[in-house]
């Protein structure tokens, strides 16, 4: 995301890699069960690519309120997380999350919600995202989440599901 | 909702048992409440083949864990306090200790292991029924009576805003 990272920035340089990028997550996307099941969606909207959870009353975890629940975003964070790592992966690796953690800013109330992607670090083995989510305006967040997670180097070929 | 007016005769922890799983984002991904008791709730999820992490991977997507693990630290705080005032998430942490099989049902623990006049404190392992060890591990902090509270301390306050 950092400006200095992208030496030959011109608008329509940026506008492509956007395009580019947006297509790549959408593929990415697409292969998560559970993503279309939420029904998310890639979007590019200015300067940024992100994730679009459309609202649906299935998505519900107040009814008095009514908002959103929490593990609804909670999902958009580790989805739109884990899509940002994955696109970055030379060979498009699916990484394991790790860890998420998520502090919730204000309820997300009945209607679509929005997320963006920050990678902080990219390691050899981790990377560590920042995914901030929005209803109104992206200024005034509904929840902050930080996910880390691990591109499993496996000597043999096989999972570590059963150590 | 119906039956609403019914609600002062009932025991606090059994309607919130029954809210719990009336939860619109619950039922959609099959939760069940097996039981509510004061130190515990265990929350039952059977995943279906949409819930999974990846086409080409029998593993559920972690996301399903953590909205279990929402769901049942909210009910844990409901069962602690033994009162229906609303509350709200302040943040919630999860580590994912190994991958969850797809075709093994998820079984979460939530335990309220700390109480203040203002905050819950909740740990919630997750199991994949049959193995032993959680898959993962929840963390989260409720902040309690959200609105009850904060209208009668404006109301009580010379100084409140």
């Amino acid at each position: 995301m950092s400006e200095a990272a992208d030496p030959m920035s011109s608008s329509t340089l940026d506008r492509d890699v956007h395009a580019d990028t947006q297509a790549t997550w959408q593929s990415l996307l697409e292969r998560i069960p559970y993503a279309r099941h939420l029904g998310l969606e890639v979007q590019h909207s200015g300067t940024r690519v992100q994730v679009h959870l459309p609202y649906r009353d299935a998505l519900i975890g107040n009814i008095m309120l009514p908002a959103v629940h929490g593990g609804a975003i909670g999902g958009l964070i580790e989805i739109t997380a884990r899509i940002a790592a994955q696109s970055r992966d030379a060979r498009a690796r699916r990484p394991r999350i790790l860890d998420c953690n998520v502090d919730y800013l204000r309820s997300a109330r009945a209607r679509s919600t929005y997320a963006a992607a920050e990678i902080v670090r990219q390691g050899r083995r981790t990377t560590l995202v920042h995914v901030s989510c929005w209803q109104d305006r992206a200024s005034t967040p509904v929840a902050h989440g930080r996910v880390q997670l691990l591109f499993e180097t496996v000597p043999n070929g096989k999972t570590r599901e059963q150590q | 909702m119906a039956g609403t007016g019914n609600l002062a005769d009932h025991d606090p922890v059994a309607v919130a048992r029954q809210f719990g799983e009336q939860v619109p984002h619950s039922r959609d991904l099959g939760m069940q409440v097996l039981a509510m008791e004061a130190d515990q709730v265990r929350m039952r999820l059977v995943p279906g083949p949409e819930l999974r992490a990846d086409d080409a991977a029998e593993e559920l997507c972690t996301s399903v864990l953590y909205s279990l693990v929402d769901s049942a630290c909210g009910l844990a705080v409901f069962a602690a306090l033994r009162e229906l005032k609303p509350i709200a998430t302040l943040d919630l942490r999860m580590d994912y200790l190994r991958p969850a099989a797809n075709k093994r049902a998820l079984v979460a623990i939530a335990h309220c292991h700390h109480l203040t006049d203002d905050v819950a404190f909740l740990r919630c392992p997750v199991f994949s029924e049959g193995l032993d060890g959680p898959v993962a591990i929840g963390n989260a902090t409720f902040m309690r009576a959200t609105q009850g509270k904060h209208f009668e301390t404006t109301a009580s306050r010379s100084d409140a805003v």
